[in-house]
């Protein structure tokens, strides 16, 4: 299998994977999606009673419209920058599993007093500012006047398999690699295929129908169910363009470096296991 | 209710995107080239945006 790199961005990445067969390239999609490890916040203490004064005086008492547990949700979907080399799992960490300790947990606090809109970027970590969520615009809760908030709430490492507030992609996908070819002789230069491709495949050069972008493709086969006499389209099932997006809480090419290592990792314990078989 | 943090079906965050969405299409940008320009492609994620219902103002209220 042999993976060429056709564009990385932080968050997003398109690869093309040749040599290669469905299953591993699946196994890899799989991977990206359930076994990734990142940090998310697991645990919320809300702070009830009076927390605040708003600015007319006003004692503000800790409730918002929403559901505490609601809140706890939304913080958990919250992308958390994650450093694996820093951390550990909290159940490998070297305590009580009930404990907690820097090196397994990152504290935030969240105080806020209405009338305002909480977002993430309120979210205090006490570990070092390195951890402040990078997006700082998710709405969590809109709170009203005499309402306010204050939460301590504790992140940790788990993988997408446990919770899908863990899954660090998304949009994991892959297609065969597309080939798209027009017999000459029997095309007419209806220029029909242009108009009803959606992925804009087709051009017209100097007169004549030409395959502009075949990589664009997504075998839909809508242009062969017009033409099906000169246009060809097919999938090579050993060439696959794969691409993924991850949340932000690890960048793409860490994301994927730790994939594919995660993967050599089970194939090769999977390996002796069946060795040690008689 | 209030624009939910993640897309339902993919997992992208969509959150953060709603309120420069709502802006710009209040003051009369074209929803589709907001979204293209905001990074949002699946259409399970636009459908996110451009179908929710912001009710949050009606229970702020009640606490
Ligand atoms: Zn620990
Ligand atoms: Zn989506």
């Amino acid at each position: 299998m042999q993976i060429d790199v056709l564009e990385i961005e932080d968050t997003r990445a398109k690869l093309l994977i040749y040599d290669a067969d469905p299953f591993i390239v699946n196994a890899l999609r799989r991977t990206l999606m359930s076994d990734i490890p990142k940090m998310a916040i697991e645990e919320v203490d809300f702070h009830l009673g009076p927390i605040g004064t708003t600015e007319g005086g006003r004692v503000a008492d800790g409730s918002s419209p929403l559901f505490d547990e609601i809140i706890a949700h939304r913080l958990g979907l919250i992308p958390i920058p994650t450093d694996l080399k820093r951390f550990n799992r909290r159940d490998e960490c070297d305590h009580e599993p009930e404990k907690s300790c820097p090196l397994c947990t990152i504290t935030y606090t969240l105080h806020k007093v209405g009338p305002c809109t909480v977002y993430s970027g309120d979210l205090e970590p006490i570990n070092g500012p390195e951890f402040r969520p990078r997006d700082e615009l998710i709405p969590i809760v809109e709170l009203s006047e005499g309402q306010a908030i204050y939460i301590t709430a504790n992140a940790v490492l788990g993988t997408g398999k446990e919770h899908a507030k863990w899954q660090v992609t998304s949009g994991v996908g892959y297609k065969y690699y597309p080939s798209v070819t027009i017999d000459d002789s029997k095309c007419t230069d209806c220029r029909r295929c242009i108009e009803i491709c959606p992925e804009n495949v087709f051009e017209e050069m100097d007169g004549k129908v030409v395959v502009k972008n075949p990589e664009n493709c997504s075998l839909c086969n809508t242009c062969v169910d017009e033409c099906p006499d000169s246009i060809k389209v097919e999938g090579d099932r050993t060439k696959f363009i794969f691409s993924f997006e991850t949340d932000g809480s690890l960048s793409a090419e860490e994301t994927l470096k730790y994939a594919l290592q995660h993967l050599a990792d089970r194939f090769e314990a999977l390996r002796e296991s069946v060795s040690e078989l008689k | 209710m209030i624009i939910p943090v993640r897309c339902f079906t993919c997992g992208k965050v969509i959150g953060s995107a709603y309120e420069p969405f709502r802006n710009r299409v209040e003051n009369g940008e074209e929803p589709a080239k907001v979204l293209d320009d905001l990074g949002i492609t699946r259409y399970c994620c636009r459908r996110m945006l451009l179908t929710h219902v912001d009710l949050i103002e009606e229970i702020k209220p009640f606490s």
